[in-house]
């Protein structure tokens, strides 16, 4: 009783109801702007937090951070433009449901998505964290070599149209994501002795120039209205709909938990999966990417499940999953904290504090999301001919922002035009993406088991983990094969 | 005639003409030095937000405004190691007078490994002075089964073992190549990116030995999630007071073995001497102050010792040893 007193003590105080508050807010408002993201609210408040309580410190970039993580979603379904990496995966099912009038309906299903995913993975956190925590420490390289595999059978689903365009494009993304220095030897990979491209591609330049960029040449080579044309208003998300995505949500949060507990996968990555499993286990398949609710539901609460468990390897071993955590991590020691093991002994109180605000900022980000989408969604009420430049505005500044580099420009107008002549000729950007994401990953956990395992080949059948991704694999290859099978004979009959 | 003394008095005119300006500018530079800083200093941080080298230089930047030094705006700049941020330093240019960077090993690891570099990381720098030092610790898995740094050479003198790092040219991953070259061992490099990936690799024993950062193994260490063989700076540490140094060991050739991740201010050649003064000045009181030391040790680190020149003298060894570390241990260059 003395310790829940202790903990109450800790966390009312108004600093912290304002700090949750504004975090969410901050992070909703910065996440929806394209080329800003999360991480760089969080970089860019860390310093305001010196003087602060730690509490205080860390709900405020924590709030940042979950806000960061839905706002993200808002421009991915008005403007095609993914306002975190996070959110690239909304925009497959969010923009066309907005072309065609929607834009409501995605951006509220997004957002109730995004706040049962929270509030399913700060439970994960608090009940599960030092389960879970074990269970990350399992993963080793070959576990992690065929999580990504499984995940790479997931540009399947994503590639629209042809199977075939889409192995193209994910080839090409993995080609891309090889540039920069080797991880092993330190050997230059097309880099051109370019110093800008060594320390390889940046993440942010690619995602808006692929995206954002191909809608503005568009809409000037055309010289008419892209597809923009939904206003803001149009039926909002009915009871069927939420129910019918009910399913997908939970599955996708339980991705998004799994995935954020294990260090270095990350958001993007839990909100492709859960996609492409809801798109499975859908009736609705054919219109998946063509502006399907629950693909946006999915997506979200892929994404969003990931960002209550990220703090699971951070509180309980001091490994910060990603680099969002990477600077909560570095709060904690600028306030004179150290995560790790040693915190649930000498700070129990403190992360029991820390837990209830984690909690209310589900409960604020439902608020703060409602009022964003009433005035965000003015958005698409903004003719196009002034729109879009402001758009190409923000890309420029987004992607010089991250690095503080203006060769990035360069490079986000090149990914641009690639995305431009993808769209003409058919190739989905989709699965260039994940084969820029996955592709590194894919190599690094190669060559790590190899070097751990001194060539043995064994390495890759070591535990019950491995052989139940290499299962999760089969699995996935045999379901897109016989889909493909019935399709043709469908196909074929209907000839 | 005529003309000559036309020509000679526009001479004089000229040279005085040349001698007011200099001497303009020469008492605009003196007015400019005993006013530094007349606007805003810059503290790049050649990484991204949130690791090491940018935890300190905020805190720092914070604990030099309070000893009235104007706003001390900390910059990211990261990129191709430590280098890109470098690179653009050395070059100077505008700005450049109130412009100082967080240096750390992979100033000078970097000069070892990445090829074509247009700068020299000791002649090009003014030198401010060395910040902390945080020490190396050679740390293997709870249950591994060697307890002492000669009982585990002597094991990976016959076997093959591996070694985990936050990635090549970090200075956990030169620290076990140095080990590996100096002790004769069969340790093979696996690099992870970043410490947060890397540090699992050895929680979980999938590795069997790492050289990290003092902060990212010191609760591990405290609550047995791994076991200290040795530490790698020449003194033994506050933290870990019972852990011996590499040196201590006294064999294998590694008497000579000392690396830490140390951190200090450089600056371009042209920075004011009166800034460099104001600086160390700032500097001497913010490493003297209770809050300077809490925050150091929740790093484990050590306040560094070092002035400007011999900061220098250190880092001009330190490249000459990374050279050859990396050119043993085939590392492109």
């Amino acid at each position: 009783m003395e310790a829940f007193s202790e903990v109450l003590e800790i966390f009312l105080s108004l600093d912290n109801f304002v700090a949750i508050a504004v975090g969410v807010l901050v992070g909703v408002v910065i996440g929806a702007i394209p080329g800003l993201t999360a991480t760089m609210a969080v970089a860019l408040a860390l310093p305001f937090t010196f003087s602060m309580e730690p509490i205080t410190a860390i709900l405020l970039l924590v709030g940042i951070y979950k806000g960061g993580m839905y706002g993200g979603s808002i421009t991915a379904i008005l403007i095609r433009t993914p306002g975190s990496p996070a959110s690239a995966c909304t925009l497959l099912d969010g923009y066309p449901l907005a072309q065609q009038g929607h834009a409501k309906k995605a951006l509220k299903m997004a957002l109730y998505a995004s706040v049962i995913a929270d509030f399913i993975s700060n439970l994960a956190l608090i009940f599960f964290a030092g389960y879970l925590a074990k269970i990350a420490l399992n993963f080793g390289p070959p576990e992690f070599f065929w999580l990504i595999c499984f995940s790479l059978t997931i540009i399947i689903s994503v590639s629209g149209e042809s199977v075939i365009k889409g192995l193209i494009a994910a080839c090409l993304g993995i080609i891309v994501s090889t540039i920069g220095l080797d991880m092993v030897y330190g050997t230059q990979r097309l880099t051109f002795d370019n110093y800008n491209l060594m320390d390889s591609i940046s993440f942010v330049p690619l995602l808006i120039g692929l995206f954002a960029i191909p809608e503005v040449i568009e809409f000037y080579v055309k010289k008419v209205v892209p597809h923009i044309k939904s206003k803001a208003e149009g039926a909002g998300l009915s009871l069927a709909e939420f129910k019918r995505s009910f399913g997908s949500i939970v599955r996708g949060s339980l991705f998004g938990v799994v995935i954020g507990a294990v260090p270095g996968t990350g958001a993007t990555a839990a909100a492709f999966i859960s996609y492409s499993d809801a798109k499975r286990r859908s009736p609705n398949k054919e219109n998946f990417g063509k502006g399907e609710i629950e693909g946006v539901a999915a997506s979200e609460a892929g994404n969003n499940g990931v960002a209550g468990a990220t703090l699971i390897p951070l509180l309980s071993l001091g490994i910060p999953g990603d680099v969002i955590t990477a600077i909560i991590l570095g709060a904690f020691m600028i306030h004179g904290l150290t995560p790790g093991p040693l915190l649930f002994q000498e700070n129990l109180p403190l992360i029991y504090a820390l837990f209830i605000g984690i909690m209310l900022s589900s409960i604020v980000l439902f608020v703060v999301g409602n009022v964003a989408i009433k005035y965000f969604s003015m958005i698409a009420d903004i003719p196009k001919s002034i729109l879009l430049p402001i758009v190409l505005m923000f890309c420029v500044y987004g992607a010089y922002a991250v690095n503080n580099s203006t060769f990035d420009i360069g490079l986000m107008l090149v990914f641009g035009v690639m995305g431009f002549i993808f769209n003409r000729i058919g190739l989905p950007s989709a699965p260039f993406l994940i084969g820029f994401i996955l592709g590194p990953m894919f190599e690094d956990n190669l060559r790590r088991s190899l070097l751990i395992g001194a060539n043995e080949l064994s390495i890759f059948v070591r535990g019950p983990i491995t052989w139940f991704f290499i299962a999760l694999t089969l699995a996935s290859l045999l379901f897109a094969m016989r889909r493909y099978l019935i399709t043709r004979k469908e196909n074929n009959a209907s000839t | 005639m005529k003309t000559k003394t036309i020509f000679s008095s526009i001479y004089i005119a000229v040279f005085r003409g040349v001698l007011l300006v200099a001497s303009m500018s020469a008492t605009s530079q003196l007015y400019a030095a005993e006013e530094w800083p007349t606007d805003d200093i810059r503290l790049v941080v050649p990484y991204s937000a949130g690791g090491t080298t940018d935890v300190l230089s905020r805190k720092v930047a914070d604990l030099l405004q309070q000893q009235g030094l104007g706003n001390v705006i900390v910059e990211n700049r990261p990129g191709a190691g430590s280098t890109m941020a470098t690179g653009r330093l050395a070059r100077g240019g505008r700005g450049s007078d109130h412009t100082i960077l967080m240096a750390s090993p992979g100033h000078a690891i970097g000069a070892a490994i990445y090829p074509g570099l247009r700068y020299d990381p000791v002649e090009d720098f003014t030198f401010i002075q060395n910040i902390i030092d945080i020490p190396n610790v050679m740390v293997v898995p709870a249950d591994s089964p060697y307890d002492s740094v000669e009982a585990f050479v002597e094991a990976a003198r016959k076997n093959e073992m591996t070694f985990s790092s936050s990635g090549v040219g970090s200075s956990i991953h030169m620290s076990g190549e140095l080990f590996k070259n100096l002790t004769k061992t069969n340790l093979t490099h696996v690099p992870y990116r970043g410490s947060g990936e890397a540090l699992p690799a050895l929680l979980s024993g999938d590795v069997d030995v790492s050289f990290d950062n003092m902060p990212a193994v010191l609760s591990h260490i405290k609550s047995d999630g791994l076991k200290a063989l040795a530490v790698t700076t020449p003194e033994r540490s506050k933290y870990l007071p019972d852990v011996p140094t590499l040196q201590e060991v006294g064999k294998y050739n590694l008497d000579e073995f000392a690396t830490s991740a140390w951190f200090g201010l450089i600056t371009h050649n042209s920075f004011p001497q009166a800034g460099v003064d104001k600086l160390n000045a700032a500097l001497e009181k913010v490493m003297q102050s209770e809050e300077f030391d809490s925050f150091i040790s929740q790093l484990g680190a050590a306040p560094g010792k070092q002035s400007g020149e011999e900061f220098k003298a250190f880092i001009a060894d330190e490249v000459a040893r990374w050279k050859q570390t990396a050119s043993e241990a085939g590392i492109s260059n």
